[in-house]
């Protein structure tokens, strides 16, 4: 084989996808050829100078632009296409067997009112479109709650005294002018107490003083080691809601990991374009 | 009790399902569940942002590139194919939008700012050595911008976005074998410049 032949097969041997046998005899010539050995790693460092390029992360208006395009279209499809049939019988009763417990119905009212709480102050002229939307959102992840709830309740049984907690933290609630001791009291609620119950009800406590910056980040610090995605999800909306840039890491990095609720990396990805 | 055991054993709890492929997600977009792309631009955006900045080498150009390929990925939903695979599908579209952008900035020669593209290089130990491995990207950034733009794409393809070469000569509209002898062009000519312009720095 003489230099060009063997150097026309360079960059296949220098690609992973050649396989490890192949062109033998250019290799054979590359052993034996001091030229080509010159060519050969001029070419290597080439391309280790191209696989060393920093790929920067681009800024946040991508991903701000993509999910309001996104938003969009769901719209407009929604407008011209039916939603999909709904399921049969079956699954639909099975879907509404939990609102016969109490516990999932206390759930939903206090998730009711946190949504209503939420919207109502920021009513503006977007603020019907935003409410219809944030119950159709809430609708949504009523799919998921027969789960959620299912979670709780085992939680419950393992923890007795739910509800002289839930009073605890509902009186710590009410106190105007929260002090430093109950908005501590509340962080150690949400981080540590097993039921979920009463770690949303913290979390609710928790909104009046979105402005205190010791506030939010306690709930950064325990949105991590949050198990429940109900919490999460709340946790989420409540970092977004306070517009704090420093969530951004902590939202990226569920936003990436299969192991959350997909509704809640979803949440996350939607937190970021929001921040 | 007899309502959480029932809750229990139809509640298989902790089964986290598997993640989809991004097929399988492109599939479902297309069927009309829209959400599926918010998962397909987390697992896309970032390597598609990385070519595009390359092959164009400017933040915003490469920013608006990307974000119209995912504009088009929805408008364009019906079209995508069963037996396809996503990320062949997108560096397609990638090229064709690349394309659009490059008709349209064509008034103005290709330019490269600097200020762009060499701010990147924060890993390095001491200033020194910073500013270093900074001149080498730039003069990597420098000789990649040099190349005709053809070559340039081909060979990031082939280089970055782990595809095969039949995959890369559907996205270039081309045999296999024409699309390996431009990858191979591109990197020959990339090495020249290269080299040429380090030999002038260095003299
Ligand atoms: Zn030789």
């Amino acid at each position: 084989m003489n230099c060009p032949t063997a150097r026309a097969l360079f960059p296949d041997l220098l690609d992973a996808r050649t396989p490890a046998g192949a062109h033998a005899d250019a290799r054979a010539h590359l052993a034996s050829c001091p030229e080509c050995q010159r060519e050969f790693s001029a070419l290597s460092q080439t391309l280790a100078a191209l696989d060393a390029l920093p790929t920067p992360a681009p800024t946040p208006r991508l991903r701000t632009n993509f999910y309001a395009m996104l938003e969009e279209e769901k719209h407009s499809a929604a407008s011209v296409r039916s939603p999909a049939p709904p399921l049969p019988g079956t699954r639909t009763a099975a879907r509404f067997a939990w609102l016969l417990s109490p516990l999932a119905a206390c759930a939903l009212v206090a998730l009711g009112f946190l949504a209503g709480a939420r919207t109502a102050p920021t009513a503006s002229p977007a603020g019907e479109d935003a409410t219809a939307r944030k119950f159709a959102q809430l609708e949504k992840q009523l799919g998921d709650m027969k789960k959620l709830m299912a979670i709780s309740i085992i939680q419950q049984q393992q923890a007795s005294p739910t509800n002289e907690r839930l009073q605890e933290v509902l009186v710590a609630a009410r106190t105007e002018n929260a002090s430093e001791k109950v908005l501590n009291d509340l962080l150690a609620a949400l981080a540590f107490d097993p039921s979920a119950n009463v770690r949303l009800r913290a979390l609710e406590a928790l909104y009046p003083h979105a402005d205190h910056q010791a506030v939010r980040a306690g709930i950064l610090a325990t949105l991590p080691r949050e198990q429940n995605p109900l919490v999460q999800l709340e946790m989420i909306d409540f970092v977004a809601s306070a517009h704090d840039r420093a969530a951004a890491p902590a939202l990226e990095k569920i936003a990436q990991n299969a192991a959350f609720d997909r509704s809640v990396r979803d949440a996350a990805r939607r937190a970021l374009a929001q921040l | 009790m007899v309502e959480t055991c029932r809750t229990r054993a139809a509640l298989p709890v902790d089964t986290a399902p598997e993640p989809r492929s991004d097929h399988a997600l492109m599939l479902a977009v297309r069927d009309g569940e829209l959400d599926a792309l918010g998962e397909l631009f987390e697992r896309h955006h970032g390597p598609l942002f990385g070519f595009l900045l390359k092959h164009t080498g400017q933040r915003t150009a490469a920013e608006d590139i990307a974000q119209t390929v995912f504009q088009r990925m929805l408008k364009y939903r019906h079209t995508y194919r069963d037996e396809g695979r996503f990320a062949a599908w997108m560096y397609h579209l990638a090229r064709r939008c690349a394309a659009d952008h490059f008709r349209k900035a064509n008034a103005a020669p290709h330019a490269t700012d600097p200020a762009d593209l060499q701010d990147h290089a924060d890993d390095a130990p001491d200033a020194g050595a910073r500013a270093a491995v900074r001149d080498d990207h730039a003069l990597l950034h420098t000789a990649l911008a040099r190349l005709d733009r053809d070559d340039r794409e081909v060979l990031l393809l082939a280089r970055f976005q782990e595809l095969s070469f039949a995959e890369i000569s559907g996205i270039l509209e081309c045999s296999v074998g024409a699309a390996k002898v431009r990858a191979h062009r591109a990197l020959h000519a990339l090495r020249t410049v290269y080299f040429k312009l380090q030999h002038t720095r260095s003299a």
